[in-house]
């Protein structure tokens, strides 16, 4: 599946009008932008993209987005952009009206695609998340998972990274119009760095990196700022991170030698000291996916909620009044947090 | 001007104060030159634009291990204020002659529907004065001068950029524990490509200029001699620089041992640590791989393409519509290692590594490409001599073509073939596309598309067919092209069939699905001329009877007595009265002996093989049983790389081969 697009399947274009069998379109595509688990980032860089803003509105109806216009839409689309990973009951239940609604879904943002930092919490307790962040969790209908769009419906394309860049979303756009497949690349952040001539943060200061195990797209931002790669476009290809994390840890057994004169990384960057250093690398945006999630297990690093005591039931001054949303059953509740809220 | 190590060590030595650097530099940026030297920059000696000795590195030292490149002060002492006192950069020159992206062409639809393809001009570069290249850098540059502009397609770009090139060289005065030229035999003395080499001392350097553009340099210096003693103590601290490196880094005859230990457990256990990515060959100075991005407009009439570093370590880089060919990342590194020390020899007369290290110090998990080959030395049995073979053994297709040169065709008719496949007849009035030869390819430019090759189905006085499967955008978009559409063609390109070579023998053709499309000019041809060739058979497989090729015409082929026609299907339904089964349960026997008999085979690898093993147990010789390949191609002309299967470019030394040629690599997998 992932950047898979059905080529020539630019949705509302009607047959061919001429020779070369470029298909023009008989009326504007119906595009829609909705979002799930997520902070807007995303949708936020389709405004982004300043110079095709103008034919981007011109070749395509929005129906449905919004950051951008208080037109609303529920269907039908023919270009579906899905932010947000399926994090409530009810969104999975909306994906799915929404897919049927969508002759081509095209999934962006590291959320949309890999579950996004809030997938973090699929391999922790949910419970704890929740007692930490909410005084009344037994009103927050969460699942105890954040999961991406394609795990729930059948997607079309995947538009990596956290944020996605720009210049890809207008690839993917040219491509539903042209017919062709959008050039995505799928190898490592390396090749872009080396293209740019940027030295490596990694052997140079001992950094560490996660842009040898992440796809490219992003432009090597961060190591253009002397800072390692957090991988937020997600696994390459055949990402190793075996192999590279057992560099890493044996990076942190064995530091680089400090020169005091020598130039200094950007105090943000930090050297992993230990294993769990290690693992915490691996624990970002895309964390729940198998490459990274596998270090983790390995390694730890996961990040840990202390449970604290919540409120058995909401006093009427915090809330101001029963819980407004009970879409769904008490059960589900239940079946997800088997505890119960806590008193 | 090429420069034997003879009129090097007997150029006299002048000797350049080092306050007086700067004039130097002054010099060699006479004339509007551009002058480029090591700086300090993110943490890390790279070229930039050199501003005077300021910008240069003075005081600080690299420190390489495997996985490592740290910069460092250098210890209290006479040598603390040198400036070259560091093993090799972390990026060599490469950059200036041959830069990671470059526009490579535009693709545009006219007014009047024409397909333009306007292929974009070399780089007018300003001329260039590199200060403080190595002797590696030096060799690294006369293996792209071999690679890029000595065979008979030239990288234009290059060769532009290569033109006006000054380069000041520095000899060495210590090695890194990744240094491994003394090894290599391609330093630490500079012994050609120079026009100005440096020793630095102390107090200055020792200057020598091998060319004449150099002695036009030094002469507006003014300097004064060197002298004994210290032309004696720069080639001291040159030696000691070799000894410290040592000339057994790697073991004896490299290139035997890779080509007999291609199956080595060596490979899947290295493929445990490295993460394939791409930094060795980003960072080596002699790979010359590219690759093109594409990119256009919302309604695709017009495109442009860069061409760009690319890497044999990418899973994209072998790809085509149905797979990579180098999946694992065990695939990749062998064909990394085994091209620089072995096949590259085969390729190009020379090492494809040059010693700098530079593989070894920046790969981020610290593999070292010396401790690799010791490892499968160690282990393996010492291998017997495998000679390069003489160069021309392998006829490669002059093609006569510029990188990237197309010229306009046109669409004259379309004609379905198959659910997935069309075929499309063309108009084009290019003599050299005319006059190809069967089994010969195409490559095809619609704007907004990568630019697949194709193979030709048929030459017409005026044109030309291409039958074509609808797998991945491009070859999909070109399948539902109408008449009148325009496209740029680019070839032909490649070795085709031996079909004039066969004339006088059997003749066996046997294709699968679409791979009849390569043969049918054979058959055309031999149906002109059926007197010249004696018993001909053609045995031709497909999924389904759906899925038959030009059905008519075999059918007719079938009914005349010229040649015997045998057909078979995987599966079929009730419908269908003909055989079912694979494509090699046709001929249980070839005519005689099979001695007399030339087979030309076309499909998938795997059925290639398994005919190619049937008919050798006929008789038929194994040089004179032809296959052709599929590979990704971006230029078609041996310079992207991307198509390589061993010591071949696909492109150019094939597609067609013989199985003798190919060997074991017919059924090797990942290579």
């Amino acid at each position: 599946m992932d950047v898979a697009m059905r080529a020539g399947a630019a949705a509302a274009t009607a047959g061919p009008n001429h020779a070369t069998g470029r298909s023009a379109a008989t009326r504007r595509p119906r595009v829609g932008v909705v979002k799930f688990a997520s902070c807007d980032g995303c949708q936020l860089t389709i405004l982004d993209v300043e110079d095709h803003l103008l034919e981007i509105a011109e070749r395509f109806e929005i129906v449905e987005f919004a950051e951008a216009t208080s037109r609303r839409s529920s269907g039908p689309f023919d270009v579906l952009l899905v932010e947000g990973s399926i994090s409530t009951p009810e969104q999975a239940v909306e994906i799915a009206r929404l897919r049927a609604e969508a002759k081509l879904l095209v999934a962006i943002g590291a959320c949309a695609t890999a579950g996004g930092i809030q997938a973090l919490r699929t391999a922790a307790e949910h419970e704890a998340f929740r007692a930490a962040v909410y005084p009344v969790p037994a009103y927050v209908d969460s699942l105890a998972t954040a999961r991406p769009i394609s795990e729930f419906v059948h997607v079309d394309a995947e538009l990596r990274g956290c944020p996605i860049s720009p210049e890809q979303l207008v690839e993917v756009l040219v491509s539903l119009t042209t017919g062709r497949r959008p050039q995505l690349p799928d190898q490592a952040v390396c090749l872009e760095c080396k293209r740019r001539g940027i030295p490596c943060v990694v052997v140079a200061r001992g950094l560490p990196c996660l842009g040898p195990v992440t796809r490219t797209g992003c432009g090597a931002i961060c190591p253009a700022f002397g800072r390692g790669c957090y991988g937020c476009f997600g696994p390459r290809e055949q990402a190793n991170t075996a192999g590279y994390a057992a560099a890493l840890v044996w990076q942190a057994a064995n530091p680089a030698g400090d020169d005091p004169n020598a130039p200094m990384p950007p105090p943000d960057s930090r050297r992993p000291v230990d294993e769990a250093d290690v693992g915490r690398l691996f624990a970002g945006f895309n964390g729940a996916t198998a490459p990274m999630r596998s270090i983790t297990d390995k390694l730890g690093g996961r990040p840990v909620m202390p449970l604290r005591a919540t409120l058995a039931s909401p006093p009427e001054t915090l809330l101001g009044g029963p819980p407004r949303w009970g879409a769904m059953p008490a059960d589900t509740i239940k079946s997800e947090d088997p505890d119960g809220p806590r008193g | 001007m090429v420069i034997g190590p003879d009129t090097i060590a007997t150029t006299p030595t002048q000797f350049l104060p080092r306050h007086r650097f700067d004039d130097l530099v002054e010099a060699l940026g006479e004339g509007g030159r551009r002058v480029v030297g090591p700086t300090i920059a993110d943490g890390a000696i790279v070229f930039a634009d050199l501003a005077g000795h300021e910008s240069l590195p003075a005081g600080w030292t690299l420190q390489t291990s495997p996985g490592r490149a740290l910069l460092e002060r250098l210890p209290d002492g006479p040598r603390e204020s040198r400036t070259f006192q560091y093993p090799v950069s972390g990026e060599g020159i490469r950059r200036f002659t041959f830069p990671s992206r470059v526009d490579a062409l535009a693709m545009e639809t006219a007014e009047d529907g024409t397909v333009r393809v306007r292929v974009a001009a070399p780089a007018e570069p300003m001329p260039l004065a590199v200060v403080g290249a190595r002797a590696c850098d030096l060799a690294a540059l006369a293996v792209h001068d071999r690679v890029l502009v000595g065979g008979p397609a030239i990288d234009p770009d290059y060769a532009a950029r290569r033109r006006d090139l000054l380069i000041v060289a520095v000899e060495c005065a210590l090695a890194g524990s990744t240094c491994f030229c003394a090894s290599m035999g391609t330093g630490p003395e500079v012994t050609a490509g120079a026009d100005l080499v440096l020793n630095e001392l102390d107090d200055g350097f020792v200057v020598r200029a091998p060319t004449a553009a150099g002695e036009r340099v030094l002469a507006t210096l003014g300097l004064a001699a060197a002298g004994p003693d210290r032309a004696t103590t720069a080639a001291a601290q040159t030696a000691a620089t070799r000894a410290a490196m040592g000339t057994t880094a790697i073991p004896a005859d490299a290139r035997s041992l890779l080509l007999a230990n291609l199956e080595h457990p060596r490979w899947d256990a290295v493929a445990e640590r490295c993460i394939a990515c791409a930094n060795c060959t980003l960072v080596c100075p002699t790979c010359f791989c590219t690759g093109l991005e594409v990119g256009s407009g919302f309604d695709g009439a017009a495109s442009s393409a860069t061409r760009t570093w690319d890497s044999c370590f990418t899973e994209g880089f072998a790809q085509i519509a149905g797979g990579s060919f180098r999946p694992r990342h065990r695939d990749r590194y062998r064909q990394w290692l085994t091209h620089k020390f072995a096949t590259w020899w085969d390729q190009f007369g020379t090492s494809g590594c040059i010693g700098c290290g530079r593989c070894v110090a920046w790969c981020p998990v610290g593999i070292d490409v010396r401790a690799e080959l010791n490892a499968i030395a160690e282990t393996a049995p010492t291998p017997a001599p495998i000679a390069v073979p003489a160069r021309d053994t392998v006829e490669a297709a002059d093609t006569g073509l510029a990188p990237l040169e197309f010229s306009p065709a046109t669409v004259v008719s379309v004609i379905p073939e198959t659910a997935d496949t069309t075929t499309l007849r063309l108009a084009t009035d290019d003599p050299r596309i005319l006059a190809g030869l069967p089994g010969q390819f195409v490559m095809v430019g619609v704007p907004a598309f990568a630019i697949p090759p194709i193979s030709i189905s048929r030459f017409h006085p005026d044109g030309l067919e291409l039958t074509i499967r609808a797998a991945g955008a491009a070859t999909s978009f070109l399948t539902k092209l109408r008449k009148g559409a325009a496209l740029g063609l680019r070839g032909p390109l490649g070795r085709g069939w031996p079909v004039a070579d066969a004339a006088g023998r059997d003749l066996v053709i046997v294709a699968g699905g679409i791979g009849l499309a390569p043969l049918r000019p054979v058959i055309d041809a031999v149906l002109r001329d059926r007197d010249r060739y004696h018993d001909v058979r053609i045995y031709l497989g497909a999924r389904t009877p759906r899925d038959r090729l030009f059905v008519e015409e075999i059918d007719a082929l079938a009914a005349s007595d010229d040649v015997l026609v045998r057909v078979t299907v995987d599966r079929a339904g009730p419908e269908w009265l003909g055989r079912v089964g694979i494509v090699t349960q046709l001929f249980k026997s070839v005519r005689g002996t099979g001695a007399d008999a030339t087979a030309f085979i076309c499909g998938p690898e795997r059925m290639m093989a398994a005919t190619a093993d049937v008919l050798g147990d006929l008789g038929v010789p194994r040089e004179h049983t032809w296959v052709t390949l599929e590979r990704h191609m971006e230029c078609g002309v041996g310079l992207c790389g991307h198509c390589q299967l061993g010591t071949r470019f696909v492109c150019k030394d094939g597609p067609v081969f013989s199985v003798a040629e190919l060997g074991e690599d017919l059924r090797r997998e990942g290579l």
